[in-house]
């Protein structure tokens, strides 16, 4: 580990929503090239976790800290927070009418070029790297003409997310998969598609409360998180381990570390 | 209030044709329409207007044209419009007959596609004919090569009237595109235009204004189509200080349609009113309004639409959808739709309906790099361009807001 560093560093973070703190005093740190998966019950509040990462309006920290390659990611923007490397796949992508993927994709890469300093991409350049990727994830012309979203299927959806990682190669992905119902086709896409960037360098945060998913990513280290917090983790035994058991015999056993 | 009317100079011509229209048309120009005139309800003209405004005599005639100021994308025939004032040198092809319009009443040929607005209903289409001087009669005889463009620069102060009128013969397809720019002078333009569709033919209307901040933009047109003709008019309108465009369109004949797009972006105090009435009064015709504006700071919307179908015009459809955004506390928006429906058969529909831009599509944007501000600034325009999304014309389309 020690030539290794930390992607994101979450110290005794406490946050939630309004006054109520649903992450309560969670600490984690993900290294570079690292696989974390992140599993509890429904209400543990997984999704705040990637909320509060994101910078969601309405999701506040009030206790501790979250430092993103070193820098305190409170202080940063949301798109910041996107142009430095964070990427948040979406459980729910949202639907944008009139807004065609093609320009979506070019408003938010050269956005992310723009924030490095470098000049937009030329519109043959662009358009030559968004074919190259969208071909290995079986992306038609059509898809990418369309409105962002709209009228896809989650499969469809879950694709074009993969894309829009793909272009913007993060340093941190999070793979929120909190309370969907998960579609096999689309996961073993995205799972490539995860797989595929990983040089080493890139690390991934993976929220899920169903296994089936780390059978297509091979998480590294797997965290059992209740009551707002890890409560034990693990290498991927632990995930075998919690689908024999459920998740009733950790939460009993574990610490209450309210705020 | 009307003590505007005493500041008009009214024109009187030497040539006893132009002398009569003038004269008509000071006959039937009551009064400036105030909150009282029920269609000018949210739009009173007469607290805007200026005793300069109705100056015609503040600017000199200038020959000198900015052809040059607009370099159009796609080759055109190109008529200007200085401050008013037709440049009378242009370029015509076999195509289209292109006559200016103090010289076209003179002749036989525009007999029937003259003054047919009822100046009772209409006060401002009234003072355009008093004020008939400058303007074109185009007849298209044949589906022109090219657009038709039409450029008006606004740079001094005063009032300047302007009237065209426009035939598209039986079975043309061309495609007119007026164009309105201005400097930030009060003045106050006055268009009609008078536009006819004959059989089978299809007459496309674009219009893109963006006149001065101080402006007073009043526009009619008022179309008429016969069996089988289509009428499309598509408008982006984001200038000016008060600007009415009404468009009134007779679908006369069978199977004659008409689509009537409109799309506004106020800033500032920016006021504008986008009125239409479709008349349906034959058997399956059809009409379709789509209307979207965007209201930012103090800006004031208004839209009225009005569809009216006759007791003989069975089988009928005519829908209409208006839908605005309202992006700060003083934005404001006023939506008058109205259907006048005589015959049973028919399908009609219109709807409205306003609100914020949508947070979860701003954040969505923002968590992939883009900020906030030209996150907005695309799902303002995604939300305008869905009134061109039918413009078939790829270069015109890109003169339009597009994401």
């Amino acid at each position: 580990m020690t030539n290794k560093t930390p992607v994101l560093e979450i110290k005794n973070l406490c946050a939630g929503v309004a006054s109520q703190e649903i992450i309560q005093n969670l600490s984690l740190t993900i290294y570079e090239g690292q696989v974390h998966a992140i599993m509890g019950p429904n209400g543990a509040g997984k999704s705040t976790l990637s909320h509060v990462l994101t910078g969601k309006p309405g999701y506040e920290i009030s206790k501790g800290e979250v430092l993103f390659k070193g820098q305190d990611l409170a202080k940063l923007k949301i798109e910041d927070r996107a142009n430095e490397g964070l990427f948040l796949i979406m459980q729910y992508p949202v639907e944008i009418a009139g807004v065609s993927f093609m320009t979506f994709l070019k408003h938010a890469i050269n956005k992310k070029r723009a924030y490095q300093g470098l000049a937009p991409l030329s519109a043959p350049a662009f358009i030559k790297l968004v074919h190259e990727e969208a071909d290995k994830l079986n992306i038609s012309d059509d898809m990418l003409k369309r409105a962002v979203n709209v009228g896809f299927s989650g499969g469809e959806k879950k694709r074009m997310e993969t894309l829009q990682m793909a272009l913007l190669k993060p340093s941190l992905a999070i793979l929120d998969e909190a309370d969907s119902g998960l579609d096999i086709d689309a996961l073993k896409v995205v799972s490539k598609g995860i797989n595929d960037l990983n040089d080493g360098k890139r690390a991934l945060l993976i929220i899920t409360h169903h296994q089936d998913l780390l059978d297509y990513i091979e998480p590294d280290f797997v965290h059992v998180f209740a009551n707002g917090h890890i409560i034990k983790t693990g290498d991927k035994t632990l995930a075998y381990e919690l689908e024999a058991k459920g998740y009733t015999d950790f939460i009993k056993e574990a610490s209450c570390k309210s705020c | 209030m009307q003590e505007l009317l005493k500041n008009i100079v009214w024109l009187e011509d030497d040539n006893p044709v132009l002398f009569a229209w003038h004269q008509k048309g000071r006959a039937a120009f009551k009064e400036f329409p105030t909150k009282k005139t029920e269609a000018y309800k949210y739009t009173p003209v007469s607290e805007v207007l200026t005793p300069e405004m109705l100056n015609v005599k503040s600017h000199v005639k200038d020959d000198h044209c900015d052809h040059g100021a607009h370099h159009l994308p796609f080759d055109a025939y190109e008529f200007c419009f200085c401050d008013g004032h037709l440049h009378r040198h242009f370029h015509a092809g076999d195509d289209i007959e292109v006559l200016p319009i103090d010289e076209a009443v003179k002749t036989n040929e525009i007999g029937a596609y003259f003054a047919k607005i009822d100046l009772a209903q209409y006060p401002f289409a009234a003072l355009n004919t008093a004020f008939l001087k400058e303007g074109l009669f185009i007849r298209i005889h044949k589906t022109p090569q090219k657009p038709i463009v039409f450029l008006y620069h606004n740079k001094n102060r005063g009032f300047k009237n302007i009237r065209n009128v426009i035939v598209a013969d039986k079975g043309v397809k061309a495609e007119w595109i007026e164009m309105f720019e201005g400097k930030d002078e009060a003045y106050f333009l006055n268009i009609v235009n008078e536009i006819f569709v004959l059989n089978e033919a299809k007459l496309t209307h674009h219009k893109l204004q963006h006149e001065g901040e101080e402006a007073v933009h009043i526009a009619l047109s008022d179309a008429h189509v016969k069996e089988g003709g289509q009428y499309q008019s598509y408008a982006f309108e984001k200038g000016g200080k008060l600007v009415r465009n009404e468009t009134h369109v007779m679908l006369n004949q069978e199977n004659a349609s008409a689509r009537v797009n409109a799309a506004y972006h106020l800033l500032r105090k920016c006021h504008i009113d986008t009125t239409t009435n479709i008349e349906h009064l034959s058997e399956n015709t059809r009409s379709d309004q789509l209307v979207r504006g965007v209201i930012d700071d103090k800006g004031h919307g208004v839209f009225q639409g009005k569809i009216h179908i006759a007791p003989d015009a069975q089988k009928t459809e005519g829908y209409q959808i208006h839908k605005a955004l309202l992006l700060s506390d003083e934005a404001k928006v006023d939506v008058k739709p109205e259907l006048e429906i005589f015959a049973d058969d028919v399908k009609c529909s219109h709807g409205a309906t306003s609100g914020d831009l949508n947070q979860d599509e701003i954040f969505y944007l923002e968590s992939r790099g883009i900020d906030e501000t030209s996150a907005r600034q695309v799902l303002v325009n995604a939300f305008l361009q869905a009134a061109f999304d039918d413009v078939e014309n790829p270069d015109i389309k890109k003169l339009y807001p597009s994401d």
